[in-house]
């Protein structure tokens, strides 16, 4: 198996909601079908909006965001036109999209 | 991920749709309520049906590699303090995969396997992420390319084509990465 470091540091986007849903559905057995795309159901398991998405984000620059950032804080960066933005992903648990503009380009980053 | 939200000239505001698809997170548009895949892109149910949301390479790496190799970099502000993922147990617990069992679910590799996953047209390849956390280069054929992916000195992997073209990678479970796309290859 993998070491955990690099296990956090990569660790992956689509898990999340569904760690979130577990408790959820775990008091309900049998989660609403929505529909069946492509021949695969999709759940409703929270009402939309649920997990906030960011919708207007505020930044800091790199050297007040040492204030709030571990070194070893998993992220999510993103370059666009010579633009960096990241998101920290332990902030990005609590709303999974932020929607962002970068380098003129309006992108949301998801996890 | 990184998802342009422009389509057709508008900017949508992507928000958490509360439902799963493939054991993974689906999202709603505010402006026309489109439910979009978010391992696609694709618009799945919804007025913009038949559209997708382009993908934009991003990377999962540290503070500390993205700030060094992006020194005016923005971060994002919190509103609190935050010193730990809410999911520690579940990225560290093998047993927890997706709630819901896939149709085409794969079992040539753990479900909490980290992968590297490229995709072109119906082709797509797994690689296991392992193999590129010492830095070296790796090689594999997708849709008759040798693509490259090789980790970078901000820590994020990137691929690229014989030509340098950016080749768009996604870092994924195997369990949700097979759900997607149950035919593909895997360097492991």
């Amino acid at each position: 198996m993998m070491p955990n470091p690099f296990n956090r540091r990569v660790a992956l986007a689509t898990a999340l909601l569904v760690a979130v849903a577990s408790a959820a559905v775990a008091e309900r057995p049998e989660p609403e079908v929505h529909g069946t795309f492509d021949g695969d159901p999709m759940y409703t398991v929270l009402p939309v909006d649920a997990i906030p998405a960011i919708r207007a984000p505020e930044f800091l620059n790199g050297e007040a965001a040492d204030g709030q950032m571990s070194p070893d804080e998993p992220v999510l960066g993103v370059e666009i036109a010579g633009e960096s933005h990241a998101y920290s992903l332990w902030q990005l648990d609590s709303h999974e999209i932020v929607n962002d503009t970068v380098g003129g380009r309006a992108i949301a980053a998801t996890w | 991920m990184v998802h342009a939200r422009e389509v057709d000239g508008k900017t949508l505001t992507l928000l958490v749709s509360g439902k799963l698809w493939r054991n993974s997170l689906v999202m709603q548009d505010e402006e026309t309520g489109t439910l979009w895949s978010h391992i696609t892109g694709e618009a799945l149910e919804g007025e913009l049906v038949g559209t997708q949301l382009e993908i934009v390479p991003g990377v999962h790496t540290t503070w500390a590699e993205w700030k060094a190799g992006h020194p005016g970099t923005l971060v994002l502000k919190k509103s609190e303090e935050i010193k730990a993922s809410r999911y520690e147990r579940y990225f560290d617990d093998p047993e927890r995969t997706g709630l819901f069992r896939a149709n085409w679910l794969q079992d040539r590799l753990p479900g909490k396997t980290l992968v590297y996953g490229l995709r072109s047209g119906p082709h797509s390849v797994a690689v296991v992420a392992e193999l590129l956390a010492g830095g070296d280069a790796v090689e594999v054929e997708l849709a008759g390319e040798t693509i490259t992916l090789q980790q970078g000195d901000d820590g994020g992997v990137r691929a690229w084509r014989a030509d340098g073209s950016a080749v768009d990678v996604l870092d994924v479970f195997w369990f949700a990465w097979s759900s997607f796309y149950p035919n593909t290859a895997v360097v492991d």
